[in-house]
């Protein structure tokens, strides 16, 4: 589904991605981890092109991206994004919010869209929140938000860059139940993240990433117990 | 008793005697004439230059037209506004023969356009990134993500100075009468001529401008309220 060659991202001398050579299946759910500046962000930040790759090429369904003609915006609508710092839009609606996208670029009609939000919004149980304004809402709610108003784009792929970190802890729960619910829809799913538990969990794929490459990986099961690479296990000391 | 008289005698032979007041009234016409349209003519420039210069810079292929936007900027900050006016009102008037409010109109506009643009760009940037990001991350493109999301916030963000922009706009005004233009103050002007006191009529004029502004700045504070809905909580 999304193939990933020679993958290179630097910023003026800074070498962040050192060649990363990737394939993510459809329907599998790739948990990144590593420490901070190893380069997942930026990595997951380039398979929609929020960054735009040095070198390297990345393929999404059969169709380059990184390709100089490549229409990044129709690639984009199946690749839904979510945030740390959720970047609703403040200044509408959280139906609005979601509605915004699918209406403004002729994919929905308004009623259509108004519809769709709403069964979403029942879904994850913030219908009674379709005319608040996101700065009413708390942090998890804000999140849920957010996962909502991309899945309004109907994506075949959602890219989580750390949904969690920017959270109070008491909500983080919350936001990883809508994602595990995500997963066991089928959803294909890559996520940066710091939580352990939601990788060993729901991963079907653990990455570990240092220095810009992905130094080792696996299922969840084995990569949990028995790490090979000595900064895997460094890092895992860490956290665990 | 006698002083009193004196301001009534003051304020009728400015005012009334010999229908004066119509003088004050056409001259209040083309101030409003003038204002209206120089402020709406300068906000699109400057909203135009502010957001076509965020899209062009430093994008290969069409990063000059950034540069020109710039030039634009430095030209008419640069330069005193009554030189441009009178310059303009030159060019306009010697090859096209139009009429002074035409160019009282465009000079002003386009003086105000520049110093939109700068405060236009200030609200841009003012807005979080990740608010372009996200726009974008949903398959909007640059311009829908600018007009949508990034605009409507900058907008709310630079009122006031938007507003302090326009009020000093319509006060810059008053040098219309450079170009034989009889606005207020020209009007008044003129009345002061007739009646040998030029106090009075200035006052007039003077009262008359601080009541426009009270107006802006009501119509600003209203603006600001209705714009701020999202933020009660």
């Amino acid at each position: 589904m999304i193939d990933v060659k020679d993958l290179c991202k630097s910023f003026d001398n800074l070498h962040v991605l050192n060649g990363i050579n990737e394939h993510i299946y459809k329907g599998e759910k790739v948990v990144i981890i590593g420490p901070s500046g190893s380069g997942k962000s930026t990595f997951l930040r380039c398979l929609n092109l929020m960054e735009k790759p040095t070198s390297g090429s990345i393929c999404v369904e059969g169709e380059y991206i990184t390709d100089r003609k490549a229409n990044v915006n129709l690639i984009r609508r199946k690749m839904g994004m979510v945030f740390q710092h959720f970047n609703l839009f403040p200044h509408l609606t959280i139906k609005k919010n979601i509605t915004l996208a699918p209406v403004k670029l002729g994919l929905m009609t308004k009623e259509e869209a108004d519809a769709e939000a709403m069964r979403l919004l029942e879904r994850v149980g913030l219908a009674d929140k379709a005319d608040a304004y996101p700065p009413q809402l708390s942090g998890g709610q804000k999140q849920r938000i957010a996962i909502v108003r991309a899945l309004a784009m109907k994506p075949d792929v959602m890219l989580f860059d750390e949904p969690t970190s920017a959270l109070d802890p008491e909500m983080v729960g919350e936001v990883l139940d809508l994602m595990k619910q995500l997963a066991d829809d089928g959803m294909t799913m890559v996520v940066v993240t710091h939580e352990m538990g939601f990788a060993r969990e729901v991963a079907s794929r653990v990455m570990f990433m240092s220095d810009g490459q992905i130094v080792e990986q696996g299922p969840p099961d084995e990569f949990f117990a028995n790490p090979k690479n000595p900064r895997l296990k460094d890092f895992l000391s860490k956290v665990l | 008793m006698d002083f009193f008289l004196g301001i009534w005698d003051a304020i009728d032979k400015a005012l009334i005697r010999e229908n004066r007041y119509e003088f004050y009234l056409s001259g209040i016409g083309n101030t409003l004439l003038i204002s209206l349209f120089a402020v709406i003519l300068g906000f699109l420039i400057g909203a135009f230059v502010a957001v076509v210069k965020q899209l062009c810079a430093g994008r290969r292929g069409i990063g000059w037209i950034a540069k020109i936007c710039d030039l634009y900027v430095f030209v008419i900050r640069g330069t005193p506004v009554l030189v441009q006016l009178l310059l303009i009102n030159a060019v306009l008037f010697n090859y096209r023969g139009a009429n002074a409010i035409v160019a009282a109109v465009l000079c002003f506009g386009i003086n105000s356009g520049a110093y939109v643009a700068e405060i236009v760009r200030a609200g841009i940037e003012s807005i979080d990134k990740g608010q372009t990001e996200a726009g974008r991350s949903l398959g909007l493109g640059a311009g829908q993500t600018m007009w949508l999301i990034v605009l409507p916030q900058a907008i709310k963000n630079i009122l006031p100075a938007l507003g302090n922009e326009f009020i000093v706009l319509v006060k810059e005004t008053s040098i219309a009468g450079y170009i034989a233009v009889t606005d207020i103050t020209k009007a008044a002007q003129y009345v002061g001529s007739k009646t040998y006191d030029l106090i009075t009529p200035l006052l007039i004029a003077a009262a008359f401008y601080l009541i426009l502004v009270f107006v802006l700045t009501k119509l600003q504070k209203l603006l600001e309220r209705r714009l701020g809905k999202s933020d009660r909580r």
